[in-house]
């Protein structure tokens, strides 16, 4: 047996200096990006990769990796990040699962030079080179002028979100800010999804028993609609329905009137313009600005068409 | 001596580690030119680092299954232990030392508790503590209401412990506690008799061993390194969290296993255990390092459990053979 271990030890320090020298590549350098998701159960995170790499192919001469935590974890979400400093990539985009977690990481990274973009959920006190993404707040408020347009300024309303992530939280504040101006609009509960959509499909249905006479919900994150039966229970002469992002089963879900009003986000533009913005800082172009607001698209059964055509294109790896 | 701490058990699992460091080696070897995604010193220390986490937890698992019983509270103390850690010392304004025997505290009571139900209420280890489990998850929750404690803020930036920086505590703590359990497993009565009431209770019972005691001093032991876990992780990470470690009990459980514990109780080593972490810690690593792997991570995981026990096993039948 000790044989054994001596031989598999001598092996592993041969291979180490047999390939440590290999020959240097001629030509300029490959470009080496980590784009790393806030978990890979998400659909959406998957068009942020589809852009990464649609863009990456573009710019050429560089790859691009996707690497996330299967689940929502904030530990594991660090280590995929640690482990990318010490490869030593090229620059790293990432959307943070917890901010104050990673704060320090992410300026270690800087200081070792390698260029870090946070994307859809930022790090604020970081030395990230910028953040791309929504307003949250600005696009809270718009949630919350929906729904006070479609209760007609009264009514009630119960929010889903996942504590502990910054950006619902804006988004929560800012919803709730619009709903403010709105005196006959009452806010009953807050429920915690904690990024599960299994969980969100058992709030709804207890939430729809509880509450039959909901004037409206609002969901500052995608995963009511990811799948249609997550909104089976609830009946749109009741309750209305307002939600963030546009995948999974969203679009049916409006064209069916079961959901009133969803706001998309830029999802292959995280992937795309966090790589751009990387490729132009490797190579001298700092972003202009460090909050980069990439707006959001406000879709509702008369553009739906319309924008269901653009996502199409850009899914077959268009513009 | 050496033979007798360093049997076949041990020796087949870093035979199956080296194997595997060897393997993403060798599958990962980058273009000329540019830093080995694996094998290079900074990633080493960050696979000890985080399944440091696992691997001190780990020992106490691997204790406990050697008794003949199973913890699942781990990865719910871990939690628990950094938000009591971090209440006290962020909230509370306790200084560290305090804060970090409060966080200890959490590991001694689920112990206590856990142990209590198992052996004077005679319930079954795997409800007992999965009952707990659920306690200590759901007082975290209760404690921090979703928000969580930073300890960072309070710490001294790029803190150095002798010389080290404190990251690196986790891995010390990990190979110390290995040792001392590793010895006291094997060369003291205590140790012996946690073998014996896992191999046959009964006879355990009739040679005069106090089977209760041997237990609960096991769940004890288990929840007191999972809280060191707890502390480790809320000083080094410097964040108290209800929701951090979630899961992480089978990973523990699963660690001990490949390491040679058996869940039939009598067998096992607690050195093994680390050995499992770290087993884990490389896959954990590596794996997502393959481009397209990424989705097929779980499966990999799980599908190397068993191919790991199996080799595990069939090594330890030649050595037999050959002995």
């Amino acid at each position: 047996m000790k044989r054994v271990l001596i031989v598999l030890s001598a092996a592993v320090a041969l291979t180490v200096v047999a390939c440590g020298g290999a020959s240097q590549p001629a030509g300029p350098k490959k470009l080496h990006f980590a784009l790393i998701p806030k978990s890979l159960d998400i659909p959406v995170f998957e068009y942020a990769n589809k852009g990464a790499q649609r863009e990456a192919a573009e710019l050429g001469n560089m790859e691009v990796t996707y690497r996330g935590p299967d689940h929502a974890d904030d530990l594991k979400q660090k280590e995929i990040f640690e482990s990318f400093i010490a490869q030593k990539v090229d620059g790293i985009a990432i959307s943070v699962l917890n901010a104050d977690l990673l704060t320090s990481t992410i300026d270690k990274a800087i200081d070792a030079g390698i260029p870090v973009v946070t994307w859809d959920s930022d790090a604020p006190n970081s030395k990230r080179i910028a953040f791309y993404g929504v307003d949250d707040f600005k696009s809270g408020q718009i949630m919350g002028e929906q729904v006070a347009k479609l209760l007609n300024g009264k009514g009630t309303v119960a929010f889903l979100t996942s504590l502990g992530a910054d950006n619902l939280k804006h988004r929560l504040e800012g919803a709730k800010d619009a709903i403010a101006k709105y005196p006959g609009i009452k806010i009953i509960d807050t429920f915690d999804i904690k990024e599960d959509s299994t969980r969100c499909h058992e709030l709804i249905e207890t939430g729809t028993n509880r509450y039959p006479n909901l004037g409206a919900w609002i969901s500052v994150g995608g995963w009511p609609v990811f799948t249609a039966s997550n909104v089976e229970k609830v009946d749109p002469r009741k309750t209305k329905f307002v939600s963030f992002d546009t995948t999974g089963a969203a679009l049916d879900l409006l064209r069916s009137g079961k959901i009133q009003v969803l706001l998309g986000q830029k999802y292959f533009g995280w992937g795309s313009e966090s790589i751009r913005i990387l490729n132009d800082y490797v190579a001298g172009r700092k972003p202009a600005q460090v909050i980069i607001d990439s707006g959001v698209d406000v879709v509702t059964k008369d553009n739906v068409d319309a924008y269901e055509a653009l996502w199409k294109k850009m899914e077959a790896g268009g513009k | 001596m050496t033979r007798k701490l360093w049997h076949s058990r041990e020796l087949s699992t870093v035979v199956i580690l080296l194997l595997e460091i060897l393997f993403f080696t060798w599958y990962l070897w980058p273009e000329a030119g540019r830093t080995h995604p694996f094998f290079n010193p900074e990633n080493f220390l960050l696979v000890l680092k985080y399944s440091s986490i696992y691997g001190i937890a780990a020992v106490g698992a691997a204790i406990v299954i050697i008794s003949g019983g199973i913890d699942l509270a781990p990865g719910a103390v871990i939690g628990l232990t950094t938000v009591i850690t971090g209440y006290a010392f962020v909230e509370a304004r306790w200084s560290l030392p305090a804060s970090v025997l409060a966080g200890l505290m959490v590991g001694l009571s689920s112990g206590l508790v856990s142990s209590w139900l198992i052996v004077r209420v005679k319930l079954p280890p795997f409800i007992a503590t999965l009952g707990v489990m659920g306690i200590l998850r759901g007082l975290a929750f209760i404690i921090t209401e979703a928000r969580f404690y930073d300890l960072s803020a309070k710490l001294p930036p790029g803190w150095h412990v002798a010389g080290v920086s404190v990251e690196w505590t986790a891995p010390f703590v990990m190979v110390i506690a290995a040792l001392v359990f590793q010895v006291l497993m094997t060369r003291f009565q205590w140790g012996r008799a946690v073998f014996a009431v896992g191999g046959n209770e009964t006879a355990a019972l009739f040679s005069g061993i106090s089977v209760g005691r041997i237990k609960t001093s096991t769940y004890v032991i288990a929840g007191v390194l999972a809280s060191v876990s707890g502390v480790v992780l809320a000083v080094v990470q410097g964040q108290g969290k209800a929701d951090l470690a979630s899961g992480y009990e089978l990973d523990i459980i699963a660690s001990a296993v490949v390491g040679g514990a058996s869940l039939a109780g009598g067998r096992g080593s607690v050195i093994g255990a680390v050995l499992g972490a770290l087993i884990f810690g490389v896959l954990r690593n590596a794996l997502p390092q393959i481009p397209g792997a990424t989705f097929y991570d779980r499966l990999i995981v799980g599908l190397a459990v068993i191919v790991i026990v199996v080799m595990d096993q069939v090594l330890v039948q030649r050595q037999k053979r050959n002995a």
